[in-house]
């Protein structure tokens, strides 16, 4: 009996180890894995550029990830229909976008990498902190560029540790920024409340909301708690924070439920403050519509692209492209139902630019040229914003426009109150 | 020697009070058999004593109350439990089944020794030694759950329920062999039994369960020449 | 067929093919492409814990969806000593005993409640593990993750780093598995077996089903944090996502695949766990998940004991085909021995033609 078992066990590691070397043939290491023109790297041809996107197609960010992908298609397929973008070196190229789907998994976005490096030029458009960071250094190892990123984390813009990364979209510590500064600005007196998730991610906001207040003699901070990304329930300390009648409320939280449940229990104990909500978790239908948020005296949020559902942008040129764009060549015919969609249409326009500068085809060109663009208004984005590669330390958009609801959607301003 | 003594011992399921008060010995190598009706409490009783349920009342294995031990603690003293509806694993053959009877010994000679002593008395499993014990017959079966038992070199081994879906002809095999097993052994048994003719075969002496409490015992003869246990228990 | 188990069955032949074995895994590495090498080290990370989960689930019986609790606690472990700087048998050492004394408590309080309760306490490890992750910054890296390139190839080598790794996982893995393998075919294997087929006998021999689920657990753990090592090794990436419940029950759908109890099995589990979503992605990257579940069906469909069990299935259909069996036989006296066709039992035929004709079978109906 268990030498039988013996036996098969053994007969069969012998007929895998065979089926695995006859497979693959023998022969060692060929080193120089490019192919396609002469001195070009890996991924460009004469008439192509072919770029990898590992992000998350299935599970519970599906939604987002699929919009890192529509919008990047959408782009590209508009510029191949008109027969491709012209590149520095005078050669007009295809774009051809490979997109893996890694669940949200670090370990499949390694795997998708690894699978993906040895046929594309550059990745780019992922959406996700773990699973970028789960192949930054191998990317930096094998000098293959990982650019405009979904990610708000800094270290994809740090020159020095990710030389070939660069991040797209504005840290949290822009967005914070950004609306303290609005703050600070408005010349009258203000007491700020702080709730913050207690992790890198409201650690981030409330840095960045601090150092826009900085030297505000105007400005004081009354109150700073925190919660657990893992807390079903804020009421505790929204009741608390209402004890200081603050009249700013800066809500640095990433949970919807959580979100829209703070907005009602300040009602509920009849406080009025204003608030500030980041830019994902500020969708009027899905948070402040049920959050009953016009009871305030004014509601908040932080963006840098134009959203095709307001009413405002209905007509708007960009817009009206953007969702044509979007529905022929990205099978995507629905409106938008994440911001991540502008993005990656912006992430299309971005590289369009570093490569119609690159003069050589290959990925050092191209690094240098993408790090050298500056005051580009990529379409559909907000007025006040543009992409900037040039300053290390930041992603290639770091500027946001403060915005305040007004009932249906948002509306740029420029002075609080 | 008494080797164990029950003492008023009381047990229930839940709510359901199902031993109120048993009390039976079993001499050192002697065999007690234990008679009832359905629900009397016959297995309830074994399962007291080898520790799958809660009891009251005082159970003396060897002198010292074995209550509230783990059923694998009371196994480790030496009571083997062979429970209704037998238990032996399918996916093994009976030369495995009885080596997992050995599991706590370690003196492997005398186990393999031990093999052959059982083989001899039970000539249909030696027939059938290297066949999975799914293939067996019922009183194959039973035999092989006995036999286990055995291989733990128990000092008393509970027998519940032996001839349980066996044709009368193959019980009374069945009954003759641990007959046989036990005189060649001396292994001291506690015998659950509905049928009274079939243990009688096998004991010396029985406790007579109703609803949950022991209401009379005797040796084998005295109790076959009562008339109500004749009529309840040996069909006439 | 016989031949060849007649052959396999000679010491000597056997200690041939171990040795052929083991010079084909050493040679491998440096012989295939580096995506492929990367590819394998991942299956062995992976089937490392599936390996780790038959043996509580696939060989004892006890439900645990917390496998990857213990994987990532591995992971932690070996990319927190690593960037200290600790001796790497330190650090493996650690990565295993960490999540092995984890294990070892949670499957104290677990085993005695019993049945479910097992199961529903193993859910909530990677429930809790991940918020738990994101909070123990200091350790973690928190929800930014931590990487380790201490799995590199050092310079004297002249490997390149796919085939270091490789070598790392062939000789931790390769230990792993036979040791385990050692174990669930020896004495204690067979208690496992006893306590998942029968509880109430297994305490009737003496067997404390209690002190062998623990144990059981407590391997599964020592094993999950080797996996987690690897892994470290192998992807040189950790974040909490890592441990998230969804890829516990993947190792679980894995370890159904490949073959529960088995050693193989466990082999094959990894090959699936690590395979089948890049064979989906390549398929239709928008369909990855739909894809996944409709081969899990099919799978368990054509093969409900695994993959493990595909020679054995095939064996016999061969065989059914050859020579039909004598009962066989006897039941369709006329039909003649069919070539090529697949399954005599399915229809029985008369000289090729359907034994019951068409209104017979309706009649039946």
């Amino acid at each position: 009996m268990k030498r039988k078992k013996n036996v098969r066990l053994t007969g069969a590691i012998a007929l895998i180890s065979a089926v695995a070397v006859s497979l693959t043939g023998c022969g060692g290491r060929d080193d120089d894995s490019s192919g396609g023109a002469r001195g070009a790297s890996t991924g460009i041809t004469d008439t192509t550029v072919t770029l990898g996107v590992t992000t998350p197609l299935s599970g519970a960010t599906a939604g987002p990830g699929t919009c890192t992908v529509a919008g990047l298609k959408a782009y590209f397929g508009a510029v191949n229909a008109k027969g491709g973008v012209k590149f520095g070196d005078g050669k007009t190229r295809k774009v051809e976008i490979k997109a893996q789907d890694d669940a949200y998994d670090p370990q499949k976005a390694k795997s998708n990498y690894d699978q993906l490096k040895g046929s594309v030029f550059a990745m780019t458009s992922g959406l996700g902190t773990p699973t970028n960071r789960a192949y930054r250094e191998a990317a930096i190892a094998d000098k293959v560029p990982q650019v405009l990123v979904m990610t708000g984390d800094p270290i994809f813009s740090d020159t020095k540790e990710s030389p070939e990364q660069l991040g797209f979209v504005p840290t949290y510590v822009n967005e914070g920024e950004a609306f303290g500064k609005l703050l600070a600005a408005s010349g009258q007196d203000h007491k700020v409340a702080i709730l913050s998730q207690n992790d890198d991610y409201g650690q981030g906001y409330v840095e960045g909301f601090k150092k826009g207040v900085e030297g505000a003699s105007n400005i004081s901070i009354v109150k700073e708690l925190t919660y657990e990304a893992t807390d079903t329930s804020v009421d505790a300390q929204i009741t608390q924070l209402a004890g200081t009648h603050a009249d700013v409320v800066f809500n640095a939280m990433s949970i919807t439920p959580l979100a829209i449940a703070s907005l009602q229990k300040a009602q509920q104990l009849n406080w009025k403050p204003s608030w500030f909500l980041p830019s994902n978790t500020s969708s009027p239908k899905a948070i402040l519509e049920p959050g009953k948020a016009m009871a305030y005296p004014g509601v908040y949020s932080v963006s840098f692209a134009k959203a095709p559902q307001s009413p405002a942008f209905a007509g708007d040129e960009d817009v009206k492209t953007f969702l044509s764009d979007l529905k022929q060549y990205a099978d995507y015919p629905d409106m938008p139902a994440f911001p991540h969609c502008m993005w990656s249409y912006m992430v299309g326009a971005t590289l369009d630019q570093a490569f119609q500068k690159m003069k050589e085809p290959t990925r050092e060109g191209f690094m240098k040229s993408l790090r050298d663009i500056k005051d580009f208004t990529a379409p559909l984005m907000l007025e006040g914003t543009s992409v900037d590669t040039t300053v290390d330390g930041q992603p290639a958009v770091s500027s946001v426009v403060v915005q305040k609801y007004n009932g249906t959607g948002y509306a740029t301003v420029e002075n609080f109150g | 020697m008494t080797l164990l003594e029950l003492e008023s011992v009381t047990a229930s399921y839940g709510p359901v009070q199902v031993l109120d008060g048993v009390s039976l010995s079993v001499p050192e190598g002697g065999a007690v058999g234990i008679l009832g009706a359905n629900g009397a409490g016959k297995t309830t009783t074994l399962r007291a004593i080898s520790g799958t349920v809660r009891a009251g009342g005082r159970i003396l294995f060897d002198g010292s109350d074995i209550r509230g031990k783990r059923p694998d603690q009371v196994a480790a003293l030496g009571i083997a439990h062979v429970p209704e509806g037998r238990g032996t694993f399918g996916a093994l053959t009976v030369r495995e089944n009885l080596r997992v009877g050995a599991y706590l010994r370690r003196d492997r000679k005398q186990i393999e020794s031990d093999i052959d002593f059982l083989l001899e008395l039970f000539p249909n499993l030696e027939e059938r030694f290297k066949s999975n014990a799914s293939a067996l017959s019922g009183g194959e079966q039973q035999m092989l759950a006995v036999g286990r038992a055995f291989m733990a070199k128990p000092r008393l081994l509970l027998l519940d329920e032996a001839s349980l879906g066996l044709a009368p002809s193959t019980a009374k095999t069945v009954y003759d062999a641990i007959a046989e097993l036990r005189r060649e052994s001396g292994i001291a048994m506690l015998v659950v039994e509905q049928n009274a003719n079939l243990a009688f075969r096998l004991v010396d002496s029985a406790t007579v369960l109703e609803t949950g409490r022991s209401v009379l015992s005797g040796t084998s003869a005295e109790l076959r020449g009562m008339d109500e246990i004749r009529r309840a228990y040996l069909g006439g | 067929m016989s031949l060849a188990t007649g052959l396999l069955s000679r010491a000597w032949v056997r200690w041939a093919i171990t040795a052929v074995v083991v010079v084909v895994l050493f040679v491998l590495p440096l012989q295939l492409d580096e995506y492929t090498n990367q590819n394998l080290a991942r299956i062995g990370v992976f089937a490392v814990a599936v390996l780790g989960l038959n043996v509580v689930m696939g060989y004892t019986g006890q439900v645990s969806l917390g496998q990857i609790f213990f994987v990532g606690a591995g992971a932690y472990v070996t990319g927190y000593g690593a960037s200290h700087d600790w001796n790497i048998v330190l650090v493996f050492v650690a990565s295993v005993l960490v999540p092995g004394v984890i294990g070892l408590l949670v499957a104290l309080a677990a085993a005695r409640l019993g049945g479910l309760a097992i199961a529903m306490v193993t859910i909530a490890l990677p429930i809790v593990g991940v918020p738990f992750a994101k909070r123990l910054s200091d350790f973690t890296g928190g929800s930014q993750g931590m990487s380790s390139a201490f799995s590199n190839a050092p310079g004297w080598t002249g490997l390149y780093n796919d085939q270091w790794q490789l070598y790392i996982v062939l000789v931790v893995g390769g230990a792993v598995f036979l040791l385990i393998r050692n174990l669930v075919r020896g004495k204690y294997g067979r208690a496992f077996a006893i306590v998942k087929d029968n509880e109430a006998v297994a305490a009737s021999m003496g067997i404390s089903p209690y002190r062998y689920k623990v144990l059981a657990f407590t391997v599964a753990s020592l094993i999950g944090g080797a996996s987690g090592f690897l892994y470290m090794a192998v992807i040189q990436f950790t974040s909490p996502e890592t441990m998230s419940f969804g890829h516990s029950i993947t190792l679980l759908a894995s370890m159904v695949i490949g073959g529960a109890a088995s050693i193989l099995g466990s082999l094959l589990g990894g090959a699936y766990y690590v395979l089948v979503p890049q064979w989906s992605n390549d398929i239709d990257p928008n369909l990855t998940e739909l894809l996944q579940g409709a081969l899990l069906l099919l799978t368990l469909l054509l093969l409900p004991g695994g993959l493990a069990t595909l020679p054995r299935v095939l064996a016999r259909t061969l065989r059914r085909t050859r020579t039909p069996d004598p009962s066989e036989r006897r039941q369709t006296p006329s039909a003649p021995p069919a070539p090529g066709r697949a399954s005599v039992e399915e229809t029985p035929t008369v000289g090729g033609i359907p034994a019951q004709s068409p209104t017979e079978r309706q009649e039946q109906a």
